[in-house]
C-alpha cells in the first residue's frame, strides 16, 4: 500500500494536471475554430438559401429531415458493440454520411438563422459542452441501443449476435433476474416512489412551515436539518446499513431496550423494504424542506392578512393560499423528487445487502442484470424500457397538472 | 490589485501542473557493487557495497496491477503486498499496484474491465472464475508458460477446462471446515446430532453455539454433500437442484435456525466472523483463508475439525479448489515476462513455506507438501483432514448459474418466506433458465 509521500502527491497532481491541460487546450482550440469559422458558414448558408429558395420551404425541410434522419440511422447502425466485432458492411461509406449531414444541414431553410453572426458567441461557448455531451452521453446511448439488439453476455462477449427485438420482448415475458419478472418490480418501484415522495413532501412541508416564522436559533436548526443532504449518499447508506445490523446495529439495540424483539432487517423482505424507506426518507426530507422554505418566503404576507380579514382558519389559509401559490415550486420539486426517487440506486442497492429480489427496484434490478449476471443485451433493453416509463410520466404529469403554467405566465 | 494577484496565482498553478505533468522524475535505484579485497594469502574478503545509481527515465519500467481476492482481516492482503514489495526489492523496475476486491466483486469488475478494454495485469483469485473468464476469452491458458508438473495435481485439476489449465495454483484448499473455541468446546461434535445437542447447551443470551455465513450458498453445498446430493448430474453441466437431498439440506438449515435455534437469526460473513473472534460463538464454519486471522485472535484456543457428519448420511463435502494466479488475455512483451517472473517467485518453495506459516494454508507446490509445519501443526492437520473429504469445485460457467439460482432461495428458506420444497423447485427452474440463456 502506498503512503501519501510527496512523490505520490506530485505523481497524482501530474496525472490530473495533464488531463486538465489537455481539456483546456482542446476547449480553446475548438472555440477558436468555431468563432472564426462562423462567418464563412454564414456567408455560405446565405448563398445556398438564395439559390434554393425557388424549391420552397416544405420541400427543403422534408429533404433536410430525410438526410439527417438517414445520417442518424447510419451512425446508430455503425456503432459496433463487441470488443472484436467486425464493423458492419456499410461502415466504409462514412465519408458519404458526412456529406449527407452537411447537405442536410445547409439545405434546411433554418440554416441561415442558425448561422447568423449574432449567434456566433453563444454557439462558440456551447460547442465544448456539445462535444462533451456527444462523447459522454450520446455515443454511450447509441452503443447501449445497439447492445439492446444483441445477445451480449459472457458466452457472446467479443462478437455478440444480432437478435432483433427479442430482448425487449424478454423484458416483459421472462424473469429480469432469477425469479422476479418485470411487473412486480415495476409496481414495487411505484410503491417505493409514492411512499418516499409522500413522506418527503409532508415532512419537508412541515419543517418548512415550522422554520418560516420568527424563531430563535433558526439558522442552527436549518443547518442541522440540512445535514442529511450534505452527507454523500453512499456514506449515509452504508452507515444506516450498519445500524440495521441484527446484532450490532443501534436500531435493534434500541428496540430491545424498550422491550421489543430485534428485527431481521436484512433477510426479511418486508423489513428490508421498510429499512430502505426509512433511510431514503431521512435523506430526502432536507431537499424538500429547503425548496419549500424558499417558496414560502416568496409568498407575500398580504395574502395571509387578506385571508385573516375574511375569517379564514389556519388550515383554510394553508389550503387556499399557501398551496396554490406554492404550486409553481411544488410541481417541479415533486417531479424532480419522483424522478430521483424512482431512479434512486444508492439506497436500494446498499441497504439490500443480501441482494433480496423482493427489495429490488427497476434500477437495482437493471444493475444486477447487467453487472452481476452479465446479461448485457437484456439489461440494455431493460434500461430503455425504464427510460420510456420515466419519459411518459414526466410528459403526462406536466400536462395533467399544468403545474408549470404559473411559472411561464 | 486583487485581480492581478488572482491572475498570477492562477498562472502559477497552471505552470506548476504543466511542469509536473511534463517532466518525468529520474529513477534512483541501488546497484550492488562487489569488491574483493585480499587480506591474507589464504583469505579473501568479499565486500558488497550498495551504490545509488540514477537510471534515466527512458528505461522501461513495468507496473503490474494485481487484483486479489485476499482481504485484510485474514492477513491475506498483507501477505500479497509483502510478496510484491519483496519482488520489487529484487527487481526495482517492476512495481505493483495491489488492489483487493471481494470474490464476487472481482469477477464482476474483471468482466466489466474486459468490456472496457482496461483489465488488470494479474489476478489472484478462486478457480470457479475460470469458467466465465474463459467463456468471455479474457484469460490465457498457462500450460505453455509454466512448469505445471511442480504443482499438486488436484489443485491443477480444479483449474482445468477444455483440456487446458487456466490458472497457476497458489494454495490448495479454499475449503470450509468446522472451527471451534477450545475454551467453550472441549471435544468437537462428530455428527449433526452432537452438533445440535452441543449447540443448544452453548447457546445462551449473548452466545451462539454455531455461526456461519447464512447469505452465501458456498456454505450450503457441504451439507448437500452430507445428505448425498450434488449440484450437477454426472455429466457435470446438468443442474440437479430440485432433489430430495437439497430439500433435506434446506430443511436442516431451517431447523438449526428456527427449531433448534443454535445459530443467530441473521448473520452474514462479517457478523459470524466477528462473533467468533469476540468469543460470542462456540463454533464457526469458515474457510482456510480465515485460519490466520483466527489464530491471531484466539491463539491456542483455536481448534479445527471436520464439519460434522450427517446422521444417516455422509461427511459433508465442502468444495475444494484453492487460489490461483490467472493471466489476462493480451499480456505481452516486458509486462508478460514480469508477470511470469512474479508468479514463479510467489509460488517458489520459500514463499510457499512462508504462506504455510503466516496464513495456515495448504501449499500448491508439491515440494512444499513435505514441510514439517503441515504434519506438526494441529491447525493445518485439521485443515488437511477436512480437505480429504472435500469435492473439487466445478469450474464450468454453468456453475455460475447454480450459485445465482441457489442464493436467493437459500435466503428465502432462512428468512422463513419459502418452504424447502418450493425453494428447491425454484432453484432448479432458475438454473435451467440461466443455462438456456447462456447459449
Amino acid at each position: 500500500m502506498e503512503f501519501l509521500t510527496l512523490d505520490v502527491i506530485l505523481n497524482s497532481l501530474g496525472e490530473v494536471g495533464s488531463t486538465v491541460l489537455y481539456i483546456l487546450v482542446g476547449t480553446l482550440l475548438l472555440e477558436i475554430i468555431v468563432y472564426f469559422l462562423w462567418r464563412p458558414l454564414e456567408i455560405f448558408s446565405g448563398l445556398v438559401d438564395r439559390v434554393l429558395k425557388p424549391m420552397g420551404d416544405p420541400v427543403r425541410h422534408g429533404l433536410s429531415t430525410l438526410l439527417l434522419v438517414g445520417v442518424l440511422v447510419f451512425t446508430v447502425a455503425s456503432v459496433s458493440v463487441g470488443v472484436e466485432q467486425s464493423p458492419p458492411p456499410w461502415a466504409p461509406y462514412w465519408p458519404l454520411a458526412i456529406v449527407a449531414f452537411l447537405v442536410g444541414a445547409f439545405i434546411s431553410p433554418t440554416a441561415p438563422k442558425i448561422f447568423h453572426w449574432q449567434l456566433r458567441l453563444p454557439y462558440m461557448l456551447f460547442a465544448p459542452a456539445l462535444v462533451g455531451l456527444l462523447v459522454l452521453v450520446i455515443y454511450p446511448l447509441l452503443w447501449e441501443l445497439n447492445v439492446s439488439f444483441t445477445n451480449l453476455n459472457p458466452k457472446h462477449f467479443k462478437a455478440p449476435d444480432f437478435v432483433g427485438l427479442k430482448n425487449y420482448i424478454d423484458v416483459f415475458t421472462t424473469p429480469v433476474l432469477k425469479q422476479v419478472t418485470f411487473f412486480p418490480v415495476f409496481l414495487r418501484t411505484i410503491l417505493w416512489t409514492v411512499i418516499n415522495v409522500a413522506f418527503h413532501v409532508t415532512g419537508g412541508m412541515a419543517l418548512a412551515l415550522l422554520l418560516n416564522r420568527k424563531l430563535k436559533l433558526k439558522g442552527l436548526y436549518r443547518t442541522l436539518l440540512v445535514f442529511p443532504w450534505a452527507i454523500p449518499q453512499p456514506v449515509a447508506c452504508l452507515a444506516w446499513r450498519g445500524e440495521f445490523h441484527f446484532e450490532y446495529g443501534f436500531v435493534n439495540i434500541l428496540l430491545q431496550r424498550i422491550g421489543l424483539p430485534a428485527i431481521q432487517w436484512m433477510t426479511t423482505p418486508f423489513w428490508n423494504f421498510a429499512a430502505m424507506c426509512i433511510t431514503n426518507i431521512w435523506l430526502g426530507i432536507p431537499f424538500m424542506m429547503v425548496i419549500l422554505l424558499g417558496g414560502l418566503q416568496s409568498i407575500a404576507g398580504e395574502y395571509y392578512e387578506a385571508a385573516e380579514i375574511d375569517g379564514a382558519s389556519g388550515w383554510q389559509q394553508f389550503w387556499n393560499v399557501t398551496i396554490p401559490l406554492l404550486q409553481p415550486i411544488l410541481t417541479p420539486a415533486i417531479i424532480l423528487g419522483t424522478v430521483w426517487t424512482f431512479t434512486n440506486f444508492n439506497v436500494p442497492f446498499f441497504i439490500n445487502q443480501n441482494e433480496l429480489e423482493t427489495s429490488d427496484t427497476l434500477v437495482t434490478a437493471l444493475f444486477r442484470s447487467a453487472f452481476q449476471y452479465f446479461n448485457l443485451g437484456d439489461a440494455a433493453a431493460f434500461a430503455f424500457v425504464n427510460f420510456g416509463i420515466l419519459l411518459i410520466f414526466a410528459i403526462l404529469y406536466i400536462r395533467v397538472t399544468g403545474g408549470l403554467k404559473g411559472a411561464t405566465e | 490589485m486583487k485581480r492581478s494577484i488572482l491572475t498570477i496565482v492562477a498562472l502559477t498553478t497552471l505552470i506548476t501542473l504543466v511542469l509536473a505533468a511534463c517532466c518525468p522524475e529520474p529513477v534512483v535505484t541501488t546497484e550492488k557493487v562487489v569488491e574483493t579485497q585480499v587480506v591474507t594469502e589464504k583469505e579473501e574478503v568479499v565486500v558488497t557495497k550498495e551504490v545509488q545509481v540514477e537510471v534515466p527515465a527512458t528505461m522501461e519500467d513495468v507496473e503490474i496491477v494485481l487484483w486479489t481476492k485476499e482481504g485484510e482481516a485474514d492477513g491475506g492482503l498483507q501477505f500479497v503486498q509483502a510478496l510484491a514489495d519483496a519482488y520489487t526489492a529484487e527487481h526495482p523496475n517492476i512495481t505493483f499496484e495491489v488492489v483487493n476486491k471481494d470474490v464476487e466483486t472481482l469477477r464482476e469488475d474483471f468482466l466489466t474491465a474486459g468490456l472496457a478494454g482496461s483489465m488488470p495485469d494479474l489476478l489472484w483469485t478462486v478457480n470457479d472464475h475460470a469458467g466465465p473468464f474463459t467463456d468471455a476469452e479474457l484469460i490465457m491458458a498457462v500450460d505453455d508458460m509454466f512448469d505445471l508438473s511442480l504443482y499438486v495435481d488436484s489443485a491443477l485439476a480444479a483449474a482445468e477446462l477444455g483440456g487446458k489449465t487456466w490458472g497457476v495454483p497458489i494454495s490448495n484448499g479454499n475449503h470450509l471446515m468446522l472451527l471451534y473455541n477450545k475454551d467453550l468446546v472441549e471435544t468437537p461434535p462428530t455428527n449433526t446430532e452432537e452438533l445440535i445437542t452441543m449447540g443448544k447447551e452453548l447457546t445462551t443470551g449473548d452466545q451462539y453455539g454455531l455461526v456461519f455465513n447464512q447469505t452465501e450458498p458456498f456454505w450450503l453445498v457441504p451439507w448437500l454433500g452430507g445428505f448425498g446430493g450434488a449440484v450437477f448430474a454426472d455429466d457435470g453441466t446438468t443442474p440437479t437442484l430440485n432433489t430430495p437431498e437439497m430439500i433435506a439440506t434446506l430443511q436442516f438449515l431451517y431447523d438449526i435456525k428456527y427449531t433448534d435455534t443454535i445459530v443467530p437469526p441473521e448473520s452474514d460473513y462479517d457478523g459470524a466472523d466477528t462473533l467468533f473472534k469476540e468469543g460470542k460463538a462456540a463454533m464457526i464454519i469458515n474457510g482456510d483463508w480465515s485460519l490466520g486471522g483466527y489464530k491471531d485472535a484466539l491463539g491456542d484456543k483455536l481448534g479445527v475439525a471436520r464439519i460434522p457428519m450427517v446422521v444417516g448420511g455422509e461427511w459433508p463435502h465442502p468444495y475444494t479448489s484453492g487460489t490461483y494466479f490467472m493471466l489476462p488475455e493480451g499480456l505481452e512483451g516486458a509486462k508478460l515476462e514480469a508477470v511470469k517472473g512474479f508468479v514463479k517467485y510467489a509460488t517458489n518453495a520459500n514463499n510457499q513455506a512462508l504462506m504455510i506459516a503466516k496464513l495456515n494454508r495448504l501449499p500448491a507446490l508439491k515440494a512444499a507438501l513435505d514441510d514439517p509445519l503441515i504434519a506438526n501443526d494441529p491447525i493445518l492437520k485439521g485443515s488437511a483432514d477436512q480437505m480429504v473429504v472435500g469435492t473439487p469445485m466445478p469450474t464450468v460457467s454453468e456453475m455460475r448459474c447454480n450459485w445465482d439460482a441457489m442464493k436467493p432461495e437459500m435466503q428465502a428458506v432462512l428468512a422463513n418466506t419459502k418452504s424447502p420444497e418450493d425453494a428447491a423447485a425454484a432453484m432448479q427452474t432458475a438454473a435451467e433458465t440461466c443455462i438456456a440463456n447462456l447459449e
